[in-house]
């Protein structure tokens, strides 16, 4: 690993594990590499330094302290560390809690607010980092619409109660569900039932999670706007742009760096606000809230909820199924009528029984996996494999399905597939105001590259106009590949053989496709 | 801010008084840190040089009776020097390295205003880069993701989030450089 790629790679991997990389891994031999080490931390100074373990300014005060009283002592030389003797070996010394000083949050507020727009990424950084070291909270948020000509009202207020893994949701009409982790339930105030419903997996809990957001601004270009109050609650209000798409607010609490207001863009005469109207982050939560019972005079309905079981056999028993394991055992097993849930707390791996064709979603990515395609779509990994359809979701989920199939393999989005013999010029504005309609949910087959692919060819067939039914039907396309970024279509009739086309204003599952080239 | 120490503390700095050693270590450390981090970018050679900075400053008025007047200024051109010496025995075991980017005599005050200058320099560089450059350099260095990690997240090999990486700063160094 002594290429200059692995060098640098080594080397920010030392960074990130705050190390000083020449002491453990020498450093560069060029002066080429030198100038990309020097750019890499150029890089990092935009974000926050990562500060010593508490103590450490007593630690520095006893080692200048103990230099004084050595006075003979040699003075520390390059990388050296005072040491003591502690039980027959030297150890670094380290005591007590930091304080921080005064200088520092001045000279942080000066720039604050005179710089305020160059500090976008660290507004960003400390809300990931606020939203990572959430334990819990419990809050009220509010739904709210606007149309276009400025009249507002309320869609929905929910009162929300979340710690870890746990969470309960009521609703207005004071309907409760419940997660605690071990039993999910619903209990309906107005038909007086609760009906248990399957644990896992478990989709989003309402339209406004912390985790995605901070997720997302980090993801997309965004600037501070300014400060603002919501809610009583100072805020810096952030504009965040989906490459392509219309931008959206986002407002930081300052005292928490939580998100506690989003306001979508105006979609179709239509913009929604979501606003933590009470937030508690980090608070007591009452764990009655999340202990099953049911109510005096409530019935129990329940429609296969699934059973957590101790062992894969009993889970096979149950479900009739012959599950694929992964090699790392899973937390929790639960076992359905029709399907075996593996629960990783981090990932979900969910088996069925395979039925009908695979048909990966349309504007999926492929990889492959178990000899066959692999469908990556958002954050889920579907494919087949010994009889059983096999779904991944989670942050691990490609480490887990990777345990399943050996030859598991993403699409590589890096991976030049266009080898077009014509090239199809794109005018840009025109895609852009295509992926604008198809993000107000209009025209969604611009999404589908066989959909793409299929009114280009029928228009080279018939440049006046398709009517009817088009001359070369859906069943001639065939996805051949799609990495998320380029696609390729290879049509069995006409006089296009192969079609090209490139997700060329947002590479993700929104973003639509454009044909970039053919083959004839 | 100006740290101001009374010259009864300073006396018993000088003479190695834990307890005044340590108000000042509390008052000053991190505005100090920090600056050094600045430079370095990791925690264990930060840490380091602040530890070297104090016992150097500390000896420094214990031996010339000094007055201890702009203690934080004088602490952070004795830790530029600190920076500079450990650059160049780095130079002298064979490993090349900027030293132009150290230079002791910038004031503290121009240190700070040349930082944000230099935040906004690479923040505009960083918006010249394709996308994929972009997210593969804020995964990797902005949000400290591993190789492993960022392949998955960006949906490529490792070998091939190397590659990218390496190419999108080689475009960076080049436009903050001005050639692009």
């Amino acid at each position: 690993m002594n290429n200059p790629e692995s060098r640098l790679s080594e080397y920010i991997d030392e960074l990130n594990a705050e190390q000083e990389p020449e002491k453990h891994r020498g450093a560069a031999d060029t002066p080429e590499l030198e100038k990309l080490l020097t750019t890499v931390r150029a890089v990092r100074s935009l974000r926050e330094p990562e500060l010593p373990d508490p103590g450490y300014p007593q630690r520095l005060a006893k080692a200048a302290a103990q230099s004084l009283h050595q006075p003979a002592a040699p003075k520390p030389g390059f990388g050296s560390r005072v040491y003591e003797m502690v039980a027959g070996r030297f150890r670094r010394r380290w005591v007590l809690p930091p304080v921080a000083a005064l200088v520092a949050g001045l000279l942080l507020f000066a720039v604050l607010t005179s710089w305020n727009g160059l500090f976008n990424r660290d507004v960003v950084y400390a809300m990931e980092k606020a939203v990572s070291k959430l334990s819990n909270y419990h809050g009220v948020l509010e739904m709210r619409s606007k149309n276009a000509a400025g009249e507002e009202w309320l869609i929905r207020r929910v009162e929300l109660w979340s710690d870890g893994e746990k969470y309960a949701v009521r609703q207005d009409d004071g309907t409760l569900t419940v997660n605690n982790g071990e039993r999910k339930w619903q209990v309906r105030a107005q038909s007086k039932e609760v009906a248990l419903l399957p644990l896992a997996p478990d989709p989003a809990r309402n339209g406004f999670d912390l985790r995605d957001e901070a997720k997302l601004a980090n993801q997309y270009p965004h600037t501070v706007v300014g400060p603002d109050i919501i809610a009583g609650r100072e805020t810096l209000k952030l504009e965040i742009s989906p490459p392509g798409g219309l931008a959206y607010y986002l407002w930081v609490d300052t005292e928490t760096n939580l998100p506690i207001q989003l306001q979508t863009a105006m979609q179709n005469s239509l913009q929604t606000t979501y606003t933590f109207v009470n937030f508690a982050p980090n608070t007591l939560i009452d764990p009655i809230i999340f202990t099953y019972q049911t109510p005096e005079g409530y019935k129990v309905v329940e429609k296969d909820p699934g059973q957590l079981v101790a062992t894969v056999e009993e889970a096979a028993a149950i479900s009739g199924l012959t599950p694929l394991l992964p090699k790392e055992a899973p937390a929790r097993i639960f076992a359905f009528k029709d399907r075996i849930v593996f629960d990783y707390g981090d990932a979900t791996i969910v088996e069925a029984a395979a039925r009908g064709p695979f048909n990966p979603a349309p504007n999926a990515a492929l990889g492959t996996a178990a000899g066959g395609p692999l469908e990556v779509w958002w954050e889920r990994l579907r494919w087949r494999q010994e009889g059983l359809e096999i779904q991944a979701e989670g942050a691990r989920r490609a480490e887990l399905a990777r345990q399943i199939a050996a030859d598991f393999a993403l699409p590589d989005s890096g991976k030049k597939l266009v080898k077009a013999q014509v090239q199809v010029p794109v005018d840009m504005e025109i895609a852009g105001a295509n992926q604008q309609q198809v993000d107000r949910g209009s025209s969604p087959w611009h999404l589908d590259p066989l959909q793409v692919a299929l009114t280009f060819v029928n228009l080279k067939v018939s440049p006046e106009g398709i009517v009817g039914e088009p001359k070369i039907p859906m069943s001639y396309y065939k996805l051949a590949a799609n990495n998320g970024a380029e696609a390729v279509v290879e049509v069995s009739g006409g006089p296009v053989k192969k079609v090209y086309l490139q997700r060329l204003v947002r590479q993700d599952e929104t973003g639509i496709w454009s044909v970039v080239g053919y083959d004839q | 801010m100006v740290l101001v120490i009374g010259v009864v503390d300073l006396r018993k700095a000088r003479e190695g008084d834990l307890r005044v050693i340590e108000q000042i270590c509390l008052a000053t450390w991190e505005p100090l840190y920090r600056f050094i981090y600045f430079k370095v970018q990791n925690r264990e050679e930060a840490e380091d040089i602040t530890q070297e900075t104090y016992v150097k400053v500390l000896a420094y008025l214990h031996e010339h009776k000094a007055s201890g007047e702009n203690l934080p200024g004088f602490m952070k051109t004795v830790a530029l020097n600190v920076l500079r010496d450990r650059w160049r025995q780095k130079k002298r075991r064979g490993i090349a390295v900027n030293i132009e980017e150290i230079n002791p005599e910038e004031a503290s005050g121009m240190d700070h205003q040349k930082a944000v200058t230099q935040r906004l320099q690479i923040e505009n560089a960083m918006a010249k880069l394709n996308r994929e450059q972009r997210d593969i350099i804020e995964l990797r260095i902005c949000k400290g993701h591993s190789v492993a990690e960022t392949a998955e997240i960006v949906g490529k090999t490792q070998a091939a989030v190397r590659t990218a990486q390496y190419r999108a700063l080689q475009a960076l160094a080049n436009i903050l450089d001005g050639d692009d």
